[in-house]
């Protein structure tokens, strides 16, 4: 099974793997070996991808699509940052930044939360990839 | 010696001249492969993108996504011209700025509003120049595009079209195909009607498997799409742009330096015979000095 991460930028995973949980708009979705065929979209996040040997990579993602089609998956996302290098102190603050921002129309309304949603998401990768560290 | 003097000073100069060209050469060509490298990278999403447009096509969804249908409102469009931040590029900013003055007198005859966009200090100090009022400037895209900075560009521009503000947005650049060849052109961005065309032709080649699953609903999967293939696109000319740029300046830079070799060796057989008739003349000077005396 092959997995492929890209962004405009950069393809960043491009290998074999074992077993890969994304990040949908509605909750974690996984996938193993002869996966039916599926395009979802992507929320934000965290990206676990189980190499062949068993250890697991963890990544931030946001935005974007996943295509399941005969054992690969494509992954299409705006941003990918591997978990270690998200900044513990810098996903505070931009936690922080998003709740203080002072919404009141609808679509700022809507806009907080997703920036919320998303800072809170990056905050708990950086939190976890500290103890692992630890 | 005033002559040999002179000719001297001359081929220093250009000798100088020629290490400031020679380097940029240099420097730009380094520029170019990195640029070269993150337009390949693009690529691969784009053919990924296109590929799921297509099979999203392909499972019958239809395409009623507000971004893709043409306008018959013609109120008000945008002409985002992409130039470069410095000069010393041959005629790459004269051409893009010509393809693109000459579409603004089209659009102007068919919207009553066109609003003018400019990226690059060059493309600005021209038209200011020329008198145009300038909408909006950006000068902050260099040889290195990154996606965040035009994402924020491409979300402005998808807030005012989906508020109706902007009916049309059209991208005057210079456009990559390969190394010997680039082109100035502008093309529609806003509506993204042909967006589809590539992914039918693609879709022929590809065979998607249908009974895709689609989560959470195909409706929601194409309104994330469809902002995302215009993104993208629009991510693309930045890099294009950026690309050209770079070949243009190599080119030029190449020139540059091939000339100053040609004047360097022009002198300097100018100044080993200046400097030979002057010997020359001092013997005969002596010469007859000494036959004069005897």
């Amino acid at each position: 099974m092959r997995c492929y991460v890209v962004t405009p930028e950069n393809c960043v995973v491009d290998k074999d793997v074992k077993f890969v949980v994304a990040p949908l708009t509605d909750g974690e979705y996984a996938i193993a070996q002869d996966h039916a065929p599926v395009i979802g979209r992507i929320g934000a996040g965290e990206l676990r991808i189980t190499n062949l040997d068993g250890s697991v990579e963890h990544w931030f993602i946001k935005g974007g699509f996943i295509e399941v089609l005969n054992d690969d998956i494509s992954i299409l996302t705006n941003v990918a940052i591997a978990a270690y290098d998200l900044n513990l102190l810098q996903s505070q603050k931009r936690l922080e930044d998003a709740l203080a921002v002072q919404a009141y129309s609808d679509e700022d309304i809507n806009q907080k939360e997703v920036d919320v949603a998303v800072a809170r998401a990056m905050l708990r990768l950086a939190q976890k990839a500290n103890e692992r560290l630890a | 010696m005033a002559k040999a003097r002179a000719l001297d000073k001359r081929r220093k100069s250009i000798t100088n001249i020629r290490k400031i060209t020679r380097t940029m050469e240099l420097v730009s060509t380094a520029q170019f492969r990195r640029a070269m490298e993150r337009a390949v990278a693009v690529d691969s999403y784009t053919k990924r993108l296109v590929r799921l447009v297509g099979d999203l096509v392909a499972s019958g969804l239809a395409t009623d996504a507000p971004l893709l249908e043409p306008r018959e409102k013609k109120e008000r469009a945008v002409l985002l011209i992409l130039t470069a931040n410095r000069g010393m590029c041959g005629g790459y900013n004269s051409g893009v700025l010509r393809a693109a003055l000459a579409r603004l007198t089209q659009l102007q005859e068919q919207f009553q509003n066109v609003e003018l966009y400019v990226s690059g200090s060059r493309g600005l100090s021209y038209l200011k120049y020329r008198k145009f009022q300038i909408d909006q400037f950006y000068g902050q895209f260099d040889h290195k595009p990154t996606f965040d900075d035009v994402n924020l560009i491409a979300n402005q521009f998808l807030t005012r079209y989906a508020k109706g503000e902007i009916d049309r947005l059209e991208v005057a650049y210079a456009k990559f195909v390969s190394i010997s060849k680039q082109y100035p052109t502008v093309e529609p961005l806003l509506p993204l009607a042909d967006m589809t065309k590539p992914a039918e032709e693609q879709q022929a080649e590809h065979c998607p498997a249908l009974g895709y699953e689609f989560l959470p609903s195909p409706q929601d999967v194409l309104e994330e799409i469809v902002p995302n293939a215009f993104r993208l696109k629009l991510f693309k000319t930045f890099l294009d742009a950026a690309v050209c740029e770079q070949i243009a300046r190599m080119m030029a830079m190449k020139a540059a330096t091939d000339n100053a070799d040609q004047m360097i060796s022009l002198l300097t057989t100018e100044y080993n015979r200046a400097r030979q008739s002057q010997i020359t003349n001092e013997i005969i000077e002596v010469v007859s000095g000494a036959s004069a005396v005897q």
